[in-house]
């Protein structure tokens, strides 16, 4: 049989398609694009670009997939992309990106198919195509019934798909997206303990790798006694990670068990020197405020607001598997970029791209940690050395003192105010670090547009000034927004209380009529029922337009208990695709929120972070959660993004609500930071 | 290096590790259990929670040698065909993220609802007191571990 192939690639960040031909193949089947396929028994594959970090992606994918060829989710088998950027597009989670960006190509291919398939059954039945309809797996006529799939493939495949008009289901005929029914697409397999995350992906006959880090920020191995090692039953090579493109370095035991690996390193005696021994947080926060300029642009009411380090800490910790042979490598990875990570891999050891694969695992959470490549390049660093493919596991403590951290921030919040109240001039000078895993992000106006996304009408100045960072600093879920926003929101409520302002007034007021944040406010107000306080709670409230959606948030407290009694969130988020995953994004948010806003903080003391585990970094849990209610606020803007979305403006929310009036200075709340 | 014999979802396996092996590396390194999930290795956070006996334990913190008189049940175990009434509810209302944790987090609430079957929310949250879900399913959690427990009281 004859196919036809084209391929659909999403270029950049905007959903442009280029329709590439594609010679031919011998494999058979309708394959429209390089994203769905129809095999000759009809069965419908997708191929899901971007990793799975917990955001839901492969769900939107199959409900888009399933909608589009009138089947339902569970028709469509999904297959997880290798990293290979030429077919596939950008592959990178960031920026609360995936859906915005395959919500077009993805739909455009199953629609592609789902024509074609309609166009094959009219020119059978010799009927118009507009009188026939696909159906649960068919197309339909009204008087020549109906053809599986299956029968067409064939038929359709051999079409011209440049003849063939591509229409897309219109919301209003969507069974499946924005639809209230149907959970995550792997939920089963989650539940059952059968899905693969990176951790569970160790190649056959292959070793474990664990690597003996810095005790203090910065040291390095000067001396490694590795005898008693050695004599460990299991344990196969001891070698130190120290070139360039080896990761973060360290001394690595490679051994046949992950016990016997971790024996072994407890077994190392190293000696440690260099690096920052004495490096402290609360100096490095000392520092940062010291760098305010002397005055500020302007005079009036001003609070200064202390931000933390802040580290991922995925459930997942830091792993990836490789086996580097002769004729190239394989990766397997729990990876926010396999696209990327592949393309680095293949510069890196000069070899062809064509010869690495990198294999997206499941992934047990990221928020922003795993678009860096370190335990990739442990894990190929040790199967270049032993031979052998070799899964490097990190500890949770490993994980919690080597992470690319949250910056810290020093933020001074200056306004003018008028006679009404209403502040009427503002100026936000912020002191903070760069993200050392990005150069690019040492760029003060990079920065600035990451984290400033002040939405009210008041006039002013937002000035950053970069400080070096005295350790690793990454991307963080909301990146410097939430640390911008936690002052500027803050801030604003303390004006408002000062100046004996309702807070959701006051913002009304600042917010331009009809706008998004403003539908977005009313909404949450009204389902909160801002207008009735209980007696003994205080509130607070939020808002944040970025990623192309909208989102107030309330929060309800009993400030003398310190307890989150209820999260109210309004979204905006253009279209729904999962209205439960939707929800899912928020609630987490506000869950890292409340976290971060309770206790969580990572803290540096004698060179060292302090925090091991989730017994000293304090994420919130079950009993100190309240039930998260969200609105989702119907709306007529392009698909936005959410990922990210909901955390800054709940952390600043919850902090406000627990102040109950008096003024917030730093994150954590009430509690001192670094 | 020793041989040890472990009952583990119904059946013996004999296995040969040290006898300070934590049972989780056992489970997961050499019987291929790998829905027990390593999370912090010091008992914790709760993402290998297993049941021995028919009680949640955590299986970082327990060695080989001390578990060759357990019955050991992992998430692989808990029901033949996936529809335990935990996992049901955790379907029914989508609970799951990122799911690294929700193995734990199911099998600590089958374990509650085994002893108590109509929980009040303060035993719910006891029981998962211990369980981290970094990606902030809780809410979700609770009702699910309510929804469960209906279900089990529907089908009795």
């Amino acid at each position: 049989m004859i196919s036809r192939r084209t391929l659909l690639r999403a270029t950049g960040a905007g959903a442009l398609l280029v329709a590439v031909p594609v010679p031919a193949s011998a494999a058979g089947g309708l394959v429209p694009n390089v994203f769905v396929r129809l095999d000759d028994a009809g069965r419908i594959t997708a191929t899901v670009p971007r990793p799975d970090t917990g955001q839901g992606v492969r769900t939107v994918v199959a409900l888009m997939v399933a909608e589009e060829l009138a089947v339902e989710t569970g028709d469509v088998t999904l297959e997880q992309a290798p990293g290979d950027t030429e077919r596939f597009g950008p592959q990178t989670i960031s920026n609360s990106s995936s859906v915005r960006q395959l919500a077009t190509p993805i739909r455009t291919a199953a629609a592609t198919a789902r024509c074609l398939l309609v166009t094959a059954a009219a020119q059978r039945w010799g009927v118009p195509v507009a009188e026939c309809a696909a159906k649960d797996g068919a197309v339909c006529h009204p008087r020549r019934g109906r053809l599986p799939y299956r029968v067409l493939v064939g038929a359709a495949a051999a079409l011209d798909p440049a003849t063939v008009p591509v229409e897309l289901t219109p919301p209003e005929k969507w069974r499946l997206l924005g639809k209230t029914r149907g959970g995550r697409v792997d939920a089963r397999d989650i539940v059952t303990g059968r899905t693969r995350y990176g951790i569970d992906s160790r190649p056959d006959g292959g070793l474990v790798a664990v690597v003996a880090r810095p005790p203090w920020l910065g040291a390095v191995a000067q001396a490694v006694d590795d005898t008693a090692a050695r004599a460990l039953p299991g344990v196969v090579d001891v070698f130190p990670l120290t070139a360039p493109g080896e990761g973060q370095g360290g001394v690595a035991v490679a051994a046949r068990s992950t016990h016997q690996a971790l024996r072994g390193r407890d077994a190392l005696r190293i000696t440690w020197t260099g690096g920052t021994p004495a490096a402290d947080s609360r100096a490095w926060l000392a520092d940062l405020e010291a760098a305010l300029p002397t005055r500020s642009p302007i005079d009036g009411v001003q609070r200064v607001y202390r931000m933390p380090l802040l580290a991922h800490a995925p459930m997942e910790p830091m792993n990836a598997s490789a086996h580097v042979r002769p004729d190239g490598v394989t990766v397997w990875a729990p990876t926010q970029d396999p696209g990327g990570l592949r393309t680095m891999l293949a510069r890196q050891l000069g070899v062809p791209v064509a010869s690495v694969r990198v294999e997206a695992t499941a992934s047990g959470g990221a928020f922003g940690r795993r678009v860096e490549p370190d335990p990739v390049l442990e894990a190929v660093a040790c199967s270049r050395r032993t031979g052998m493919p070799v899964s490097v596991l990190w500890t949770r403590a490993d994980d919690m003192r080597n992470d690319s951290y949250r910056p810290m921030s020093v933020h001074r919040l200056t306004a003018e105010i008028g006679a009404d109240g209403v502040p009427v001039r503002r100026t936000h000078e912020v002191v903070t670090w760069p993200l050392t895993v990005l150069p690019l992000f040492a760029n003060p106006a990079l920065i600035k547009a990451s984290g400033d996304h002040f939405p009210y009408t008041v006039p002013g100045e937002v000035s950053v000034i970069v400080r070096p960072a005295p350790l690793r600093t990454g991307f963080w879920r909301s990146v410097y927004s939430g640390q911008f926003l936690y002052a500027e929101e803050n801030f604003l409520s303390e004006l408002a209380a000062r100046s004996g302002l309702d807070q959701v007034a006051l913002r009304r007021a600042l917010l331009p009529a009809g706008s998004r944040l403003h539908r977005v406010l009313d909404a949450v107000a009204e389902k909160a029922r801002w207008s009735r306080q209980e007696p003994g709670t205080s509130r607070g409230v939020a808002c944040l337009e970025e990623y192309g959606s909208a989102i107030a948030v309330i929060a309800v407290a009993d400030p003398r208990s310190r307890e989150v009694l209820r999260v109210h969130a309004a979204v905006d988020v253009g279209v729904a695709l999962h209205p439960s995953g939707v929800r899912a994004q928020v609630e987490g948010c506000v869950v890292d929120a409340l976290s971060t806003v309770l206790g969580a903080q990572i803290t540096v003391r004698e060179g060292r972070v302090a925090e091991s585990s989730f017994g000293d970094y304090r994420w919130a849990r079950i009993g100190q959660t309240p039930d998260v209610d969200v609105t989702i606020v119907p709306s007529n803007a392009p698909l936005g993004g959410l990922g990210e979305l909901a955390y800054p403006p709940a952390a600043a929310a919850i902090a406000a609500a627990l102040a109950g009036g008096t003024p917030v200075t730093g994150m954590p709340f009430g509690t001192d930071v670094g | 290096m020793a041989r040890y014999s472990l009952r583990v979802n119904g059946e013996r396996h004999e296995v040969d590790v040290e006898g300070d092996t934590p049972l989780l590396w056992v489970l997961r390194d050499e019987l291929g259990l790998t829905g027990a999930k390593y999370g912090c290795g010091v008992g914790l956070c709760g993402a290998c929670t297993s049941h021995v006996d028919g009680a949640a334990a955590r299986p970082c913190v327990t060695t080989t040698a001390d578990s060759t008189r357990a019955r050991i049940t992992t998430i692989e175990g808990l029901s033949r065909d996936g529809n335990h009434p935990v996992q049901r509810a955790w379907r029914e209302l989508d609970v799951a993220q990122c799911g690294y944790c929700q193995p734990g987090q199911v099998m600590a609430a089958a374990a509650l609802l085994a002893r108590d079957p109509d929980p009040s929310d303060e035993s719910i949250e006891e029981a998962l007191r211990d369980n981290v879900c970094r990606c902030g399913t809780y809410p979700r959690i609770r009702a699910a571990v309510r929804r469960a427990s209906r279900i089990m009281r529907d089908e009795r």
